[in-house]
């Protein structure tokens, strides 16, 4: 096998909002701009397409919003491959080399300078009875209720629960979709003199959260604030659920703990953390915070990163939603072209913009603060990497004979070594290092290489082949 | 994370597989040794490792000191209740042409010679030993006793022995110079500017014993070198059985370099190097990634011997630094002013010779032979430090 090749001015990694705001804005420029995704459809995770036509989601705004999005960088002359994905970058000789399995064939992108607009993932916090079948994700729950035809698959009860203003999203996804949700389970209680300062400041935002509340209300759940998940229960999948109040210091009170019974779908989420694994391969410098979903790739007003020729824009850098997605979107792909000689719009006003959705996102994140330790204590034998079979005993004992950093706690005890190579453990062995008290910063994060998910030998080989050649020809 | 103490009898400095294993020995006999590491324990090339036990085609002047490394990780294994999964399964060396059928039969007379169990096998009996190694080779090398371990669970278990027998361990504790006074060690110097006192002081730090020892005004010929590996998705259990290695070409040269097994876990690691790869010095200190040449010629490789295998998902590679000396043997004993000792120059196969290693040298710190028979003596005339310096006198 040998690979197809591209060669552009720009690439750009993730067509969600970000990612297509990027492609439109370097096309505009007269750049030649390839952008790749994984999914099937253009939209990335806000903006995702429904696959079906009768979809209750196929005439709503984000949808509707990237189809627009991706319309429009198509009629810039960007050209978008979708079934795309991306499983190596590299610096070469005048720019980078992507290597991408498109739907099983190998593709070599060449590219003068590379945005990554990469999104983000979920952030799936582990708890006693998290592996149950029944248990999923909050963002796997609005991806079902998005794609398909707007039902879940499961009988029962459903709760939806965790923390954070995504949850209010998805929430309101149930009632688009006329999906049943009996329970809503949010960790915090903002003070209402709290939540008025943010919309004081943020005026054009009070008729979203205005509709949000709304649309939760009409899913008909029964609405839990102040508590949290502490127990999936069940034998072979999810039979109930256990919560709790939280008190002051926030911790679960157990004492008035109680059960939901005939539940058939928890669905489960402590906010997202940023994509970052084409961009720590490339070895850009990445920091922390915890408001921005932890480790997020670093870049300057522009959306330039620390490696020369490479930018990041949408949640890459940060957890902020959609919004400013766009807006870093369209200031990154302006950037990369202008830097290579094309003569880009002015970005004055979508960096003035850019300040303020990330304002009021920052706002938003301090209502609804991520844990950053485990929410409930964990019993020893359960597990937190499934992959390796690796449980909360072993990760605790690891770190208490010295391993001090997620490295560590991967190479000691394998956690994160499996065919997800830690997007699903990666959140619950930072917060078991968090819980044991060393500092994020201490506890960094583990850089991505070759490959970026699991890829057949032979695209590889074909990928690397076209790798070698941008490398070594004269 | 935990206060640093002011003084230590001795001072380990690394804590991958050999310094742990300094560590372990300095503790078994007695003497109360601080470990001192810069980041992880065995977060370096330790971590990296294929780590195969065995003397096959490691030369003949090092076979008994080999045969005796061998025997303590058996012994180590059966101690602890082999928590690191140390496991004989016995190593394939296969050949391709009729110049590697020469250097394997070179390997095997001689290495049987010295009482090995290694033997030849035909493609019949090769056949039955590696069942999906169905490749075209002509024939393979076979010594059934190479064994490996789990490198991150075995440098786990050196160090909690280690700590059990009275050594402090300290990670996150990078050293940055050495402290010498009056012409002797006074211990060592930290990067945050704190000092430890010590009247011996070993350097065990990998391709970072040179940095290290000119603050003591030596030079040790140590340079690194760049040494990947790849892993693939998880198979089923038995779909390699052995430790599959290219047979070395004798007298030195060097002819590329071949090792493929299945990890407990049920990955399959492989790597196929043919051309060395160019290292500055400072790579070490950086992250790298495995050279796109590398992984054609690691692929190529693969494929070739188990066609069967050839479709399967990568799943992830690494790269990490091995420290390289002139004749391609470690550098053990006292070095420089007194009171300083190296352990260092694994040359890519240090983790076999660890447990050897760190025994020998505490012995030759306590001054007792802590190896048997006469093979304290031959480790210090094979490691000694001086050979490089007295060549250059
Ligand atoms: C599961 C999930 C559900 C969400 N749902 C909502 C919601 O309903 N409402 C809301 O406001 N926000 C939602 N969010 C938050 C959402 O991420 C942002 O609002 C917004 O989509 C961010 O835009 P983006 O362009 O930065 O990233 P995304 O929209 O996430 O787009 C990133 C794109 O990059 C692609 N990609 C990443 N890596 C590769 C690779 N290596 N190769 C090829 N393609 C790649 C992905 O397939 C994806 O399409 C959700 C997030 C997640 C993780
Ligand atoms: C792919 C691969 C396969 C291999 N296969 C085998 C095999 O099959 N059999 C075999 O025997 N060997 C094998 N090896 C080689 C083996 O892994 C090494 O020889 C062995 O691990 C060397 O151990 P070390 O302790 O000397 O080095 P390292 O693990 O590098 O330890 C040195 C330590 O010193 C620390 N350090 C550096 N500077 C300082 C400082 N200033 N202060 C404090 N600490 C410091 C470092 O952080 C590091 O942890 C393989 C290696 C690789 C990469």
């Amino acid at each position: 096998m040998s690979a197809a090749h591209l060669s552009c001015d720009v690439a750009v990694v993730g067509a969600g909002p970000a990612g297509l705001a990027a492609a439109r804005a370097a096309a505009e420029a007269g750049a030649r701009v390839v952008c790749l995704d994984a999914f099937a459809t253009p939209g990335g995770q806000y903006a995702m397409q429904p696959t079906q036509a009768e979809s209750p989601f196929a005439a709503t705004a984000p949808v509707a919003l990237g189809r627009a999005a991706a319309r429009a960088a198509g009629e810039a002359g960007a050209q978008i491959l979708c079934g795309a994905e991306v499983f190596w970058g590299a610096c070469v000789p005048g720019g980078f080399c992507l290597s991408v399995n498109h739907a099983g064939r190998a593709l070599a992108v060449e590219a003068k300078a590379l945005v990554v607009a990469a999104g983000a993932m979920e952030r799936p916090l582990p708890f006693p009875g998290w592996t149950l079948p029944g248990v999923i994700g909050a963002g796997a729950a609005q991806r079902l209720l998005k794609t398909g035809t707007g039902a879940l698959p499961l009988p029962g009860k459903t709760v939806l629960a965790g923390s954070g203003p995504f949850l209010l999203a998805v929430a309101q996804s149930f009632a688009k979709a006329g999906q049943r949700l009996d329970h809503f389970v949010e960790m915090q209680r903002p003070l209402p003199a709290d939540v008025a300062k943010v919309f004081a400041r943020h005026p054009g935002k009070l008729a979203e959260a205005a509709r949000l509340g709304l649309d939760l209300r009409r899913s008909g759940a029964a609405r839990h604030v102040g508590h949290m998940v502490t127990r999936a229960l069940g034998t072979d999948r999810l039979e109930a659920v256990e919560i709790a109040p939280l008190s002051a210091s926030g911790q679960p009170v157990m004492g008035r703990a109680r059960e939901i019974d005939g539940v058939g779908t928890l669905a489960i989420g402590y906010g997202f953390q940023p994509v970052i694994d084409l961009t720590t391969a490339l070895d850009a410098a990445h920091d922390f915070h915890a408001a921005l979903g932890g480790w997020h790739c670093r870049a300057d007003a522009d959306g330039r990163t620390t490696v020369a020729g490479l930018w990041a824009a949408g949640e890459t850098l940060g957890i902020g939603g959609a919004v400013p997605a766009q807006l870093s979107g369209r200031i990154a792909g302006a950037g990369a072209a202008r830097t290579l000689g094309f003569s880009a719009p002015d970005v004055t006003g979508a960096t003035q913009a850019l300040g303020n959705a990330r304002a009021f996102a920052s706002a938003l994140a301090q209502l609804y603060p991520p844990p950053q330790g485990l929410p409930v204590a964990l019993p020893e034998d359960e597990l937190i990497c499934r992959c390796e079979d690796v449980t909360a005993g072993d990760i605790a004992t690891a770190i208490a004979e010295g391993a001090h950093e997620s490295f560590a706690v991967k190479t000691w005890t394998r956690a994160g070594m499996g065919p997800c190579q830690g997007r699903i453990c990666g959140a619950g062995i930072a917060a078991a290092l968090a819980q044991a008290g060393v500092p994020a910063d201490k506890a960094s994060y583990n850089r991505a290489h070759l490959p970026l998910r699991p890829v057949p030998l032979p695209l590889v080989r074909a990928a690397m082949q076209a790798q070698t050649e941008m490398e070594t020809r004269p | 994370m935990t206060t640093l103490p002011q003084s230590a009898e001795v001072i380990v400095v690394g804590g991958g597989i050999v310094g742990l294993s300094v560590a372990l020995a300095l503790a078994e006999a007695g003497a109360k040794p601080l470990l001192l590491e810069a980041k992880s324990f065995g977060g370096a090339v330790t971590g990296g490792s294929l780590a195969a036990i065995g003397t096959h085609m490691h030369g003949l002047a090092e076979y008994g000191v080999m045969a005796h490394a061998c025997d303590l990780w058996r012994a180590f294994a059966e101690r602890t209740g082999n928590p690191f999964e140390h496991t004989a399964q016995g190593q394939v060396g296969f050949i391709l042409d009729a110049e590697g059928m020469e250097s394997g039969e070179g390997w095997v007379a001689e290495e049987r010679a010295l009482g090995a169990p290694c033997r030849m096998l035909t493609p019949a009996g090769l056949a039955e030993v590696e069942p999906r190694l169905t490749g075209p080779v002509l024939g393979a090398t076979f010594a059934p006793d190479t064994a490996t371990v789990n490198p991150f669970l075995a440098a786990r278990t050196v160090l909690a022995e280690a700590r059990a027998a009275g050594a402090v361990a300290l990670d996150h504790a990078p050293v940055a110079g050495l402290l010498v006074e009056a012409g002797r060690i006074a211990g060592v110097c930290m990067a945050d500017g704190a000092e430890i006192r010590a009247g011996q002081v070993v350097l065990a730090s990998g391709p970072w014993s040179q940095e290290i020892s000119v603050s003591a005004g030596v030079c040790l010929p140590l340079v690194p070198r760049q040494a990947q590996c790849l892993a693939a998705l998880r198979q089923p259990p038995g779909t390699i059985r052995r430790i599959v290695s290219a047979v070395e070409s004798r007298g030195g040269v060097a002819s590329g370099y071949t090792q493929i097994q299945q990890a407990g876990s049920g990955q399959i690691l492989f790597n196929t190097v043919v051309d060395f790869i160019e290292t500055p010095p400072e790579a070490k200190d950086t992250v790298r990634e495995v050279p796109s040449g590398f992984v054609l010629t690691s692929i190529d490789t693969l494929a070739t011997l188990f066609p069967s295998l050839a479709e399967i998902p990568l799943l992830r590679s690494w790269v990490r630094f091995e420290a390289v000396s002139p004749d391609a043997r470690f550098l053990a004993g006292a070095v420089g002013p007194e009171g300083l000792w190296v352990c260092a120059g694994d040359n890519g196969s240090g983790y076999c010779r660890s447990l050897m290693l760190g025994r020998f040298l505490a012995g030759e710190i306590i001054g007792a032979a802590l190896l048997p028979g006469a093979l304290q003596a031959d480790a210090r005339a094979l490691y000694a430090p001086q050979r490089f310096t007295q060549v250059a006198a």
